[in-house]
């Protein structure tokens, strides 16, 4: 690792200060990708700001028909919250199957969504969910938070504070794991609103998307018959070690099945 | 594990060819390029901080022009070399052909390889990442030629 400079940011208004005064500071969150590029010597910020200590960015809460998740809150708290597990069952689930315990404990769903690693499971259910991404600056539509592998719309020094997430009727999570890393190799959230289902897959892309094929012919008459022969259109797929394009495009349509009768088989809130 | 991308450029195939060939319009491509100097003839040495999500880098590395046939096109590899990073390679198959209205369709078919550290924690993002970088590559090269060739012809300029 590089010689940084350690800051910890007691504010929300404290830590954009300061990422504002240093153009190389980095801000930390549960560090869980950027620790272990740190250490690899892949990365020299000037300065980590370290936003664990804002305690204001963290917890859950629903307030009518929509829940509210701090940036700060770990996997392991949306996977172990009776508020979450009553209102969105599906985002509970998701949480408790990201990577492994350790990370669970300190990763943050700020940091995941942030990052946009194209195999994390988060953006699955921020896209999925239509949910809307508040930052210390704006509000930002699930639609146009997601650019391209590691890019979203936040500009430098600004942070995610929260997520605001629609309730669904219902709403499910597949997902096929790397055995090793428990990264997706693909991830099929369904969310079905009452005038609108949407899809969305992680894992499988440059970065999160949605498959609108599928949200149309759902749509219309939510069952696996529906789904029939609706085929990935592969060349959008990347064709790598993980595995071939068409292999992707098959695992996109097996667990979006397997979404739906994980969906089918909850009741309506 | 190969990837394509095509860019459609409002020049003549020849004026692509030139900027294809041309250390000043390379250089402008090259996304964090801090340093580009003429090695030989069909060889660059440069340095350049990458940067992708966590990742933030600088490497010193090469770009090499191959099997030139102009004006219809060549292979362009890109090396990166990290020290204790690792390493980073990228060959790129560009075809040049004349588009319908007058411009040029600049494909290319490129493929990418990483060593190191840089593989153990990038292996499973390499072809999303090398898309990326070449598209961004391209999509500069396009921006630029396009930028020119309008200063060029200031009549055909928009």
């Amino acid at each position: 690792m590089y010689e940084t400079t350690y800051l910890r940011a007691g504010s929300l208004d404290e830590a954009v200060a300061w990422l504002r005064e240093h153009e190389e500071a980095r801000p930390l969150s549960g560090g869980m990708t950027l620790i272990p590029t740190l250490k690899q010597r892949l990365a020299a910020p000037s300065h980590l700001v370290d936003l664990t200590r804002i305690d204001a960015l963290r917890g859950v809460r629903v307030d009518g028909d929509r829940l509210f998740v701090g940036a700060l809150t770990k996997h392991a708290e949306v996977a172990a919250s009776p508020v979450v597990a009553s209102a969105l069952p599906a985002l509970a689930q998701l949480a408790g199957v990201i990577a492994d315990p350790q990370v669970r404990n300190r990763g943050t769903m700020g940091g995941s969504v942030a990052n946009n690693d194209p195999a994390a499971d988060y953006p699955c259910a921020v896209l999925a969910l239509d949910a809307t991404v508040v930052t210390s600056q704006r509000r930002i539509a699930a639609d146009d938070f997601f650019v391209d592998t590691f890019e979203t719309a936040l500009e430098p020094g600004e942070l995610v504070t929260g997520f605001e997430y629609p309730l669904p009727l219902r709403g499910a999570y597949a997902k096929f794991r790397q055995p090793a890393s428990g990264y997706a190799i693909v991830g099929v959230f369904i969310a079905q609103f009452a005038d609108r289902v949407r899809v969305a897959v992680t894992g499988a892309g440059a970065s999160v998307f949605r498959w609108q094929d599928a949200e149309r012919a759902l749509g219309d008459d939510l069952s696996e018959a529906a789904l029939g022969n609706l085929k990935v259109d592969e060349t959008m797929l990347p064709d790598d070690a993980n595995g071939s394009a068409a292999y992707r495009a098959h695992l996109i349509e097996t667990y979006t099945r397997r979404a739906l009768q994980a969906l089918l088989a909850q009741p309506r809130r | 594990m190969e990837f394509t991308g095509s860019q459609t450029i409002a020049a003549t195939r020849a004026q692509v060819w030139n900027g294809l060939n041309d250390a000043a319009v390379l250089q402008a491509c090259v996304p964090g390029c801090e340093e580009f100097v003429a090695h030989s003839d069909d060889e660059y040495k440069a340095v350049v901080v990458a940067s992708v999500g966590p990742v933030k880098a600088r490497f010193k590395g090469t770009l090499q022009l191959l099997d030139r046939d102009g004006p219809n096109g060549y292979r362009i590899i890109g090396q990166g070399e990290g020290g204790i990073a690792g390493f980073g390679k990228m060959t790129a198959t560009v075809t040049l052909a004349d588009a319908d209205d007058g411009g040029t369709l600049l494909t290319y078919v490129a493929e990418a390889q990483v060593g190191g550290k840089l593989a153990q924690i990038g292996s499973r993002l390499v072809t999303s990442v090398a898309n990326k970088l070449a598209a961004e590559f391209f999509k500069r090269f396009n921006a630029t030629m396009s930028a020119s060739a309008d200063a060029a012809n200031p009549a055909t300029a928009k």
